[in-house]
């Protein structure tokens, strides 16, 4: 589609700057504004060619004869409107414009490159004519015209980056991403503002293209080909290759180098993988730097979060140092810093500097903050086996993730009573929602277990939430031999054979499932059935999975889990897509 | 195979009484109306039950169009593995409801046996690019794909039921070709017509689809039943005027659409359609005006609305009445490249099953040629309104419900009801 230059929306706009004198024009041009403005384009037409009759050379009147033909598919009926405005009004930008996209419209090549000739004639230097004939050719459909405007211009004026962004785009429609690449350095280079595209067209390049990419990029020696190829490597997923060839150009001082860190890390937020996290700590770093000591220690501890988040601990350390204790830091950031420090000290296992500094720490933290660190020191005391520690540090916190915490060191401890009434008053909104949902599980597999204690499985499940799964396993499988099927022996069974199935280990969960399967279980049965099922079906054995998808069926027609076998049925017969 | 006709046998005595365990009730009924849990899958139950040699009712109007099965362990059996809702009935109630039926707008028809089906498809089409397939892989329901080879070699002899979809039976590659031109899938698409073509001895591919036509035509003739959804209805149909007549683009066979081609055609050999308008330009994406929404057609586009299935009388229109047995009469309208079918170009023998009110077009007809029936229904995917290349398919068991493609079913199942002569 013919595009109109921002010219001449300017020049409709100043309207209002006619001179009064043009009064009988005055009276037709807001009437054809007016018939226009309300989609009467036929009207309108009319309208525009009487002000044009009274005056040729108007441009407000030729430009709106223009987009009023332009939906009425009639624009090359304004060539000779354009011809006689020329005649009134030999120099004006505007008209040379409409005049290169009615010869456009017209399909008449030679006439575009005339009059794009006589425009460069009158504004020698300007690169406007040659722009406006490259897009009055590519609105005609005229590629190789368009490409012929832009050598032209370039040629003409005698500089190499002459509309080298508009040779880029077309290069990128042509797919020729290695000259979309060349013609953007310095377009970007002229005007930075043009990175924002450059980086969004390049970015679309096929994994294929890329490495010739970057190494166009990486031959130009200046910062502006740097920051080009920082960006386009993030988003092609390399974070640290990102970070690494913004840094190898990065200024030691001055706003442009912060100003390029600060999007960069913009760009890194989007990020959640590791590598993204840590470069994003140390862009910040780099940010921290650079800024004055007064302004650092926010970036700084931003930085810590980050190299935290990406389990940099040293960095992240490096970054807190001072800072927790720095009486001058803003207070948010001498709290923050001290809750990223003990965060660190926490996943590095020393607990009991955690433990000293929270005590020291209590005056100077929110409430909020104080008991959202110790139940992390709980959480960690827990998963070391430490579990007096645990109970004695936890104290009695009343907070429903407090009675979640209680009810873990219950649990472990074998006390199975007292961790089911502290998981009951937890309730299902303490922790995340995966927090909420092993606790469910947990509650499903002691309830019917008769003893009030059972020492083996809260060593069993400790084991497990220590990480050390084949134990855990073969402890729960121990522990429910004991047990009868209904009262609890089959819910453990189901539990060890999904810890199996995660593991890797299909024959064992299998065996486990089975067993688990018991029709003295019948809460349980069919929950190990599908289990069963699923693990056949990802096994490819689909025959074996719809036998026992249908035993399900047929065996439990009131279990809560009939829907979702008749879907593993239909996917196994592929009735439906596998989503 | 078996024939299709006029007309079916009036209300049978009963279904024959399988021996049930002590107490147990004879029959089940497979409600379909609010209280099914899942209709689509009903079909299936009773298609499986035609293929087991058991014996239903299909009870039109009654509840939906509900049936009536015998309440042996396998069909029980099935309709619990498949999640459809079964009422158990004594003879006392089927009485009842024999009573119900004969005083009303209602008839039971009984099905017999399970039809042949055969869903038109090239080799590798995708299995969820095509309603029917969909609908019949989620109801359950057996059927074998064939293509050019097997329609031209066999004559789709072995077959009762024929289901066409989106195929361009122009030969012109449901003028894609040149807004898709370079796409993979067109381009496999071209060389394997082009090939299946050159194989069948025919000298480009519009000869060779206008001759499959005609088969699919004669297979009508000889008592088929013929099902096309999307633009193989209105394609078909044009092949099969197409006598003589160039109607494809010259990029499909290398000469040009003959100008006069329009009044050339010979309309008396087509199915459902007369006197339509052929469109001559071979970059618009539209064949003719048969169409009410010319959905490829920037400035004849028509909007959706929602189409509403007729009234027929079960006793004396049971064909037509099985057609439209559904729990809903009004349905939102889903585009294909063939949508919907303008009223003045349809045959005056044509029994319109569905309309828009209103509107110049009507959704779903049905019309006899020879021994044989058709029946066309517009769109592409009835759950998947604006559907477009390259969509997500459709999860049918996210729309158990669907009353669309309830309507697909229906055709599946009526070539299993018994034939009678015509009452009227």
């Amino acid at each position: 589609m013919p595009t109109i230059p921002l010219v001449a929306f300017l020049v409709l706009l100043g309207l209002s700057a006619v001179p009064a004198t043009a009064g009988a024009q005055q009276a037709t041009l807001p009437r054809a504004f007016e018939l226009e403005r309300r989609g009467n384009y036929e009207a309108a037409v009319q309208e525009y060619r009487g002000v044009l009759s009274a005056k040729p050379g108007d441009v407000s009147a030729l430009l709106g004869l223009e987009r009023v033909l332009l939906p009425l598919n009639r624009s090359v009926e304004i060539v000779p409107d354009v011809r006689a405005a020329l005649a009134a009004n030999p120099s004006s930008a505007a008209l040379f414009g409409a005049a290169l996209r009615a010869w456009g419209a017209a399909d008449q090549p030679d006439s575009m490159r005339a009059m794009a000739e006589r425009w460069a004639r009158v504004a020698p230097g300007d690169e406007a004519p040659y722009r406006e004939w490259g897009a009055a050719a590519l609105a005609a459909r005229q590629r190789e015209g368009a490409l012929l405007a832009y050598r032209l211009g370039r040629e003409r004026l005698g500089r190499s980056d002459v509309l080298a962004a508009e040779i880029a785009q077309l290069a990128v429609s042509d797919g020729d991403y290695a000259t979309a690449a060349r013609e953007w350095i310095p377009a970007v280079r002229r005007l930075p503002g043009y990175r924002v595209t450059a980086v969004a067209t390049l970015a679309h390049a096929p994994a294929s293209r890329r490495p010739e990419l970057l190494r166009i990029l990486a031959a130009e020696p200046d910062f502006a080909a740097r920051r080009l190829e920082s960006e386009l490597r993030v988003k092609w997923g390399d974070p640290l290759g990102g970070w690494s060839a913004l840094e190898s150009g990065l200024p030691q001082a001055g706003r442009q180098g912060i100003e390029a860190l600060r999007v960069l890390v913009e760009q890194l937020r989007m990020l959640r993988t590791r590598d993204a996290l840590l470069a994003q700590g140390r862009a910040l770093e780099a940010i921290a730097v650079r800024l004055p000591e007064s302004q650092a220690p926010r970036t700084r501890l931003e930085a810590a979060q980050a190299y935290s988040a990406a389990g940099e601990r040293e960095a992240a350390r490096r970054m807190l140092s001072g800072l927790a204790d720095d009486r001058t830091a803003p207070g948010a950031v001498s709290s923050g810093a001290a809750s990223a420090l003990l965060t660190v000290l926490i996943a590095e296992g020393k607990l009991g500097e955690v433990r000293r500094r929270l005590t020291e720490l209590r005056g100077q933290m929110s409430g909020e903050e104080h008991g959202e660190l110790t139940r992390a020191l709980v959480a960690a005391y827990i998963r070391g086996g430490e579990l007096d520690r645990a109970d004695s540090v936890l104290g009695r916190d009343s907070t429903i993730e407090g009675f979640a915490l209680a009810g873990r060191i219950r649990l472990y401890r074998g006390d199975l009573d007292g961790a089911v009434e502290s998981f009951k008053q937890a309730g299902p909104y303490a922790g995340d929602r995966a927090e909420a949902t092993r606790r469910t599980v947990l509650l499903a597999i002691l309830q019917p277990i008769e003893a009030d204690t059972l020492a083996p499985l809260g060593a069993a499940l400790l084991r497990l939430e220590q990480g050390d799964t084949g134990r855990a396993v073969a402890e729960l499988e121990v522990v429910a031999g004991d047990l009868p099927a209904a009262k609890g022996g089959a819910e453990i069974r189901l539990l060890a054979g999904r810890l199996a199935a995660a593991k890797g280990d299909p024959a064992l969960a299998e065996r486990l499932y089975r067993l688990a399967a018991s029709k003295e279980a019948p809460a349980t049965a069919p929950a190990a059935e599908l289990a069963l099922a699923e693990l056949m079906l990802a096994a490819r054995r689909t025959p074996e999975a719809v036998a026992q998808l249908e035993h399900l069926i047929l065996s439990y027609p009131e279990s809560a889990l009939v829907p979702q076998a008749r879907r593993a049925l239909d996917v196994a017969r592929g009735a439906v897509p596998q989503t | 195979m078996v024939r299709a006709s006029a007309g079916l046998v009036t209300l049978t005595p009963g279904l024959f009484r399988l021996p049930v365990g002590n107490g147990a009730a004879p029959w089940l009924l497979v409600p379909m109306d609010d209280a099914q849990s899942d209709h689509l899958k009903a079909y299936g139950l009773a298609f499986r039950l035609l293929e087991r040699s058991g014996k239903a009712e299909w009870l039109l109007n009654y509840r939906g169009g509900a049936f009536l099965l015998p309440a042996d362990g396998a069909t029980s059996r099935d309709a619990a593995l498949a999640g459809v809702t079964t009422e158990p009935l004594d003879d006392a109630r089927v009485v009842e409801i024999r009573g119900e039926i004969q005083n009303g707008n209602m008839d039971a028809v009984p099905l017999e046996k399970a039809p042949k089906v055969a869903v038109y498809a090239p080799p590798n089409a995708a299995p969820w690019d095509d309603a029917v397939t969909m609908a019949l892989n989620y109801a359950g329901i057996k059927f074998e794909k064939i293509w050019d080879p097997e329609v031209v070699g066999q004559g789709l002899r072995d077959y009762d039921w024929l289901h066409l979809h989106h195929e361009d039976f122009t030969g012109q590659y449901s003028k894609f070709f040149l807004n898709y031109a370079g796409a993979p899938w067109l381009t496999e698409m071209v060389e394997q017509n082009r090939t299946m073509a050159r194989s069948l001895g025919y000298p480009s591919v519009p000869a060779e689809k206008r001759a499959v036509a005609l088969a699919i035509g004669d297979f009508v003739e000889r008592g088929g039943f013929l099902f096309a959804m999307c633009t193989a209805t209105e394609t078909l149909d044009l092949a099969l005027a197409a006598e003589g007549v160039d109607i494809a683009a010259a990029y499909a066979d290398g000469s040009p659409m003959d100008a006069d081609a329009g009044a050339r055609m010979r309309w008396e050999r087509a199915l459902a359609f007369q006197d339509a308008r052929l469109e001559l330009s071979p970059t618009t994406p539209v064949y003719s005006d048969i169409d009410g929404h010319q959905v490829n057609s920037p400035d004849r586009r028509q909007p959706l609305g929602s189409f509403t299935l007729f009234n027929f009388s079960a006793k004396i229109d049971p064909v037509a009445t099985m057609l439209v047995q559904s729990h809903r009469q009004v349905i939102p309208d889903f585009y294909g490249l063939t949508t919907s079918f303008v009223r003045r170009r349809l045959k005056p023998n044509v029994t319109v099953l569905a309309e828009e009110a209103g509107a110049p077009w009507v959704k779903y007809i049905h019309g006899e040629r020879g021994q044989g029936t058709w029946t066309f229904f517009g769109g592409h995917d009835p759950e998947d309104p604006q559907h477009q290349i390259g969509d997500a398919p459709t999860d049918l068991s996210l729309h158990p419900h669907s009353p669309g493609y309830r309507l697909i079913l229906n055709n599946v199942l009526f070539p299993a009801a018994k034939k009678k002569e015509l009452k009227t």
